[in-house]
């Protein structure tokens, strides 16, 4: 019995020895298996017990089940030692938050799309659905049936890029009225953004391709009020809550009455006479807007004594300019990728 | 147009801020553009020389005694070599402010000098516009009159743009009337009475021979007694303020007119029209006239001329002729007041690059019913100056009274949701210079004679809303109802934007147009173009001429321009000339990127561009789809693949041909994606498959196989043969090289193996992968590599 106990000291030091020489956590679980494995030195003390008279061999039991707890607990003690170290060694590092972040592989949306997008977006929560267009339209749908006579100056060739006699780019959105108005039965609440091309030259302030987002509701009841309610909210929900809106009497040959839609300018919020967004009048001019002409819905076979409807034309690229500060339209189609970026 | 506000101001009474009254008018319908401030001048009053005298100590100046109508006349000295005693001129008297002056009393070279006669320079009128020196007044001028007050010199004068339909607010009269119906404030108009009643001289007749129906009215009207001089200085002002060059009296009168009344006028010396008969036809081919501006233009009969029996005398609306025109020895003419077809006066003013005053208005259709307006005014001036006006003559159509349009007052509440008493909406409409009558909740309004842009209820509903104001019109959210019109088009975009987006790749927009210089870089490259481009009839530069028939030039310009790794998108339309001109929808993305040192059979670049597209495929429509190998002109020849669906093409990738991305000034190696958004199916939504809860197991087997051997066929194969135990069969590496021989090469695959109710036994896994070896063997002539 004694000699096995002072194997078992033996063994005991030997461990105290080897947790104290433990510097990480798989050097503790080498003299884990050492001492306290299937085939370790405590093992080899307790196959001693069959060595011994069978009265003192529950207490040998005893005292080396006794020298296992401990053992495993000092194990216990050691590997938390060891994690804490680590642990207050990692928490002692400190980094400069303020070092430039290393950049992800982002992808982006173009500008003119994310505000074509929000603005379609206010609609569609508002029941309409969204229309796409062909770029190419023949005349009847770019402006006869949009009431604009074979005479109008728009018609000769000099604010429109043709293909043949007939064919043009479109310089307007609001051929997708016609067509969406032919292909359905009223009522009917649309918007069409999409390309748009003017024989503008190209400086700041114009590019001969741009985007527009055309607006169409036809229902029974439908009037001006409406029209200023929903255009209203949606300069309210792209330039902030506190937009004012302005419409102002003018001309298109396919609304009657018409208006020019005006939003308070968004960065000098009144008239400042610097202000190089509005110029110093205090409003951004957003595009056209009126109620359907009725040679428009007759065209289409609406029965004008029971539909009305309005219908509106916003420059995209305007409102983007508007809405990011963006000091000339070029920048749209250049490409810079600091732009977009910028942007993104 | 520039509109004097002190003009405003003779025929309605308006606030005195410029602002104010330019913000009505943009509320109106007529934005301004500019707001031009007059500088303050003071105390300047119309005076008259009542003596001269030289000046005792200097040669250059005079002495002069100015009465201005106080009690005695003031001692000025002056400079100026234009003055004359009984002329009458302004004088500014102590303390008067000029823009650039102050004037004190002071000495001139000893001699007391109260105050200074004013050039028009110095009350701020272009000086060259006017005679040199002291300017000279009107005889009739009150002595003693303020002349800042007398002329309006120093309200602002507006610049205001008219649209197109409201020609007949192309006039001082037609703003006025639009500010006295907003203002209500009462309209002053001045007489359309023509004071010519008596019969002309006999044989002197003015005659008019109408050969176009692009004239639809004419008023000839003769003048004699005329004598050619300086207009009145009220008119030359008004005229100068509204950025009009006084010329001479009755030229001045004919300008005065048109800007008062939007009715341009001509005058004819009556000596140089043969027989005093006028024509107005279209021009003879090749037939010259020199116009006012002395040019020599050659006419087609494209062109309108007022004529007389010989020879072109003007051209129509657009500018007069030099043989006709007025000058110093004229005195008497004959007045033409004419309306004509807009649109033929437009395309004469494009085909001969001439405008004039006149034909800004003409080219957008006066009123008929303005001619004889427009005569009454510039005969009751031509009479002021001293002329004797005879009856004037109205050729053409007669003046028939405007159609009388029904209107609702629900009409106007139907359109604007703004209710309005009849009442209300007759006086508005009656302000306008429109006659109504009245009759319950219905008004029958007879438009006013001088506006043709008033045709139908609606075109009234708008004067309405004018007059009581736009801003009166409560904003209402509407209550929009349910329809069935689809948005798949858009969410598509909408949605393949932000997959890629997530991709890592970036949005751009570029030219829709390009020019030949883009054609010429394919064509460099060696590459026979694919489609015909559709040409564009008018571009403004060449470099617009064609519309694009791919996206991939637009991003390799990019990727040039970038020199650096990049990844990019655009979604735009594409254009090719076929039988007829199509248009096709299409998403074009792509990369460039640092070459990889790796084997000519293995592309990295290209495998991560199939994963984009096949990843973006499986956003937007739920499913893969099996690229095929193909060709395609700008990508390279073997590494080119395809997506059919449903026999239908849906995207082509691969990488651009090295000689495309070459000739367009790329250094790196380009990949690109062609997705066409017709054919892309519809979103199908995936179905689950749960995971089997047994363990499963996998084989991997090295194949020797002939190159022309793909991957998908040889999985196809293995798959099959595996049957229902198959889980997955992908290939993952491929070689080629001496050991696996000539024209042979080297493919690992790998095969998942598993049951859904049972672990796979390794028996059962052995046997299936015998049964893959075979059928790889029988099928694809693949051997086992040891």
């Amino acid at each position: 019995m004694s000699e096995l106990a002072t194997k078992l000291d033996h063994v005991q030091t030997r461990f105290e020895e080897a947790v104290a020489a433990a510097t990480d956590e798989r050097a503790l679980d080498a003299v884990r298996v050492a001492f306290l494995g299937r085939s370790g030195e405590v093992t080899t003390v307790r196959r001693g017990i069959g060595a011994l008279p069978p009265a003192e061999r529950p207490d040998a039991g005893k005292v080396i089940n006794a020298a296992v707890e401990r053992m495993e607990s000092a194990l216990a003690d050691a590997t938390a030692r060891i994690e804490n170290r680590a642990f207050e060694a990692e928490l002692a590092q400190s980094v400069d938050v303020t070092f430039p972040a290393i950049a992800p592989t982002t992808g982006s949306i173009h500008p003119v799309r994310r505000v074509l997008q929000d603005a379609v977006a206010y609609f569609e929560r508002h029941g309409f659905a969204t229309v796409l267009g062909m770029e190419i339209e023949p005349d009847y749908y770019t402006f006869d049936a949009l009431n604009i006579p074979a005479t109008h100056p728009a018609r000769e060739g000099f604010d429109s890029f043709f293909i043949s006699d007939t064919l043009l780019l479109r310089p307007h959105t609001s051929p997708m009225q016609i067509r969406t108005m032919q292909s359905h039965e009223p009522p009917i609440a649309v918007v069409a953004p999409g390309k748009c091309y003017r024989r503008d030259a190209v400086d700041a302030r114009h590019l001969f391709q741009f985007h527009q987002i055309e607006g169409l509701l036809v229902a029974e009841g439908i009037h001006f009020g409406h029209l200023k309610g929903m255009l209203t909210g949606l300069c309210r929900e792209l330039f902030g809550a506190d937009q004012r809106v302005r419409f102002r009497p003018s001309f298109f040959p396919f609304t009657e009455p018409s208006a020019e839609v005006d939003t308070t300018c968004p960065k000098c919020k009144g008239r400042t006479s610097a202000c190089n967004m509005c110029g110093g009048s205090g409003w951004i001019e957003l595009g056209g807007a009126g109620m359907v002409h009725p040679n428009v819905l007759r065209e289409v076979g609406y029965d004008t004594e029971i539909y009305t409807g309005w219908a509106f034309g916003f420059g995209i690229e305007r409102l983007a300019l508007t809405r990011y500060d963006i000091d000339d339209i070029r920048r749209f189609v250049e490409c810079d990728p600091d732009f977009l970026t910028q942007l993104a | 147009m520039r509109v004097p506000i002190s003009w405003l101001r003779e025929y309605v009474d308006l606030p005195a801020d410029a602002q104010q009254i330019a913000d009505r008018l943009a509320m109106l319908g007529f934005p301004v553009e500019e707001i031009a401030e007059r500088p303050v001048i003071t105390g300047v009053v119309v005076g008259k020389i009542v003596a001269i005298e030289k000046h005792p100590n200097a040669d250059r100046l005079q002495v002069c005694k100015v009465d201005i109508g106080g009690d005695a006349p003031l001692q000025i000295a002056t400079a100026a070599t234009n003055v004359a005693v009984d002329q009458v001129i302004p004088v500014a008297t102590i303390g008067a402010q000029l823009p650039h002056l102050k004037i004190e009393p002071r000495k001139m070279r000893g001699v007391e000098s109260q105050g200074m006669m004013c050039s028009a320079e110095e009350l701020a009128l272009p000086a060259e516009w006017f005679e040199d020196g002291i300017m000279q007044l009107d005889a009739s001028s009150p002595l003693g009159r303020d002349v800042v007050d007398l002329f309006g010199l120093t309200d602002a004068v507006l610049d205001v743009e008219v649209t197109s339909n409201r020609v007949d607010a192309m006039s001082v009269l037609g703003l006025a009337r639009e500010l006295s119906a907003s203002y209500g404030a009462p309209l002053r108009l001045p007489s359309f009475e023509n004071p010519g009643t008596d019969e002309d001289p006999d044989g002197l007749a003015p005659r008019v021979t109408l050969d176009s129906s692009d004239c639809t009215r004419f008023i000839a009207q003769r003048f004699d007694g005329v004598r050619v001089g300086v207009a009145p200085a009220w008119m030359r002002v008004r005229l100068a303020l509204a950025g009009q060059r006084p010329i001479s009296n009755l030229v001045d009168v004919s300008n005065y007119v048109m800007l008062e009344t939007a009715q341009p006028l001509h005058f004819y010396d009556a000596e140089q029209v043969r027989d005093g008969h006028l024509f107005v036809r279209n021009a003879r081919a090749g037939e010259t006239l020199v116009t006012l501006d002395d040019v020599e233009r050659t006419l087609s009969p494209q062109a309108l001329v007022v004529a007389d029996s010989e020879r072109a005398l003007g051209l129509a609306g657009l500018m007069g002729g030099a043989t006709s025109e007025v000058r110093e020895s004229t005195t008497a003419i004959v007045l033409e007041s004419a309306n004509f077809e807009g649109v033929r006066v437009r395309r004469m003013s494009m085909q001969l690059a001439l405008r004039s005053e006149a034909s800004s208005r003409h080219e957008k259709t006066l009123a008929p019913a303005l001619a004889d307006m427009g005569a009454a005014r510039a005969a009751q001036l031509l009479v002021a100056l001293g002329a004797r006006a005879y009856r004037p003559h109205a050729f053409g159509a007669d003046l028939g009274a405007s159609a009388a349009i029904e209107l609702r007052a629900r009409d106007v509440e139907r359109l604007l949701g703004l209710r309005l008493e009849p009442q209300r909406i007759a006086r508005h409409l009656e302000l306008l210079g429109c006659g109504v009558a009245l009759d319950g909740d219905r008004l029958s309004v007879t438009p006013p004679a001088w506006r043709r842009d008033l045709t139908i209820a609606a075109d009234l509903v708008e004067e309405v809303a004018r007059v009581e104001g736009y801003d009166a019109i409560e904003p209402v959210e509407p209550a929009v109802p349910a329809h069935d019109v689809s948005s798949a088009e858009y969410q598509l975009e909408t949605k393949l934007a932000a997959t890629l987006s997530g991709l890592g790749y970036r949005e751009v927009l570029t030219y829709s147009l390009q020019g030949q210089q883009v054609l010429e870089r394919v064509k460099r490259a060696g590459i026979a173009a694919s489609r015909e481009p559709v040409e564009v009839r008018n571009p403004l530069s060449e470099d617009q001429r064609f519309l694009r028939w791919a996206l991939g030039p637009g991003l390799l310009e990019y990727f040039a321009r970038v020199d650096a790794p990049a990844r990019v998108f655009e979604i735009g339309h594409v254009f090719a000339q076929e039988q007829s001109v199509t248009e096709i929808p299409v998403l074009a993305f792509g990369f460039s990127a640092e070459a990889i040192d790796e084997p000519a059979w293995h592309d990295t670049h290209f495998l991560r561009l199939k994963g984009d597209c096949e990843a973006l495929l499986r956003a937007v429509c739920g499913i893969t789809v099996e690229a095929t190998r193909d060709v395609k002109a700008g990508l390279h020849p073997g590494k080119t693949a395809v997506l059919m669906h449903d026999g239908r093409e849906i995207a082509n990738f691969g990488k651009m041909d090295p000689r495309v991305t070459r000739s367009f000034g790329v250094r790196l190696p380009v990949y690109l994606c062609n997705i066409f958004l017709e054919h892309v199916p519809e979103y199908r939504v995936p179905r689950y498959h749960p995971p089997s809860k047994f363990p499963s197991t996998y084989r991997d087997l090295a194949l020797v196989t002939d190159f022309d051997v793909t991957a998908e066929q040889v999985s196809t194969i293995a798959r099959r043969a595996i049957g229902e135990l198959c889980l997955d069969v992908r290939a993952f590496d491929e070689y080629r090289g001496p050991q696996v021989g000539e024209g042979r090469k080297s493919l690992a695959i790998r095969a998942t193996i598993g049951k859904y109710d049972a672990t796979i036994t390794d028996e059962e896994a052995d046997a299936a992968i015998a049964r893959a070896v075979e059928a790889l063997r029988a099928d694809a002539g693949a051997t086992i590599r040891t």
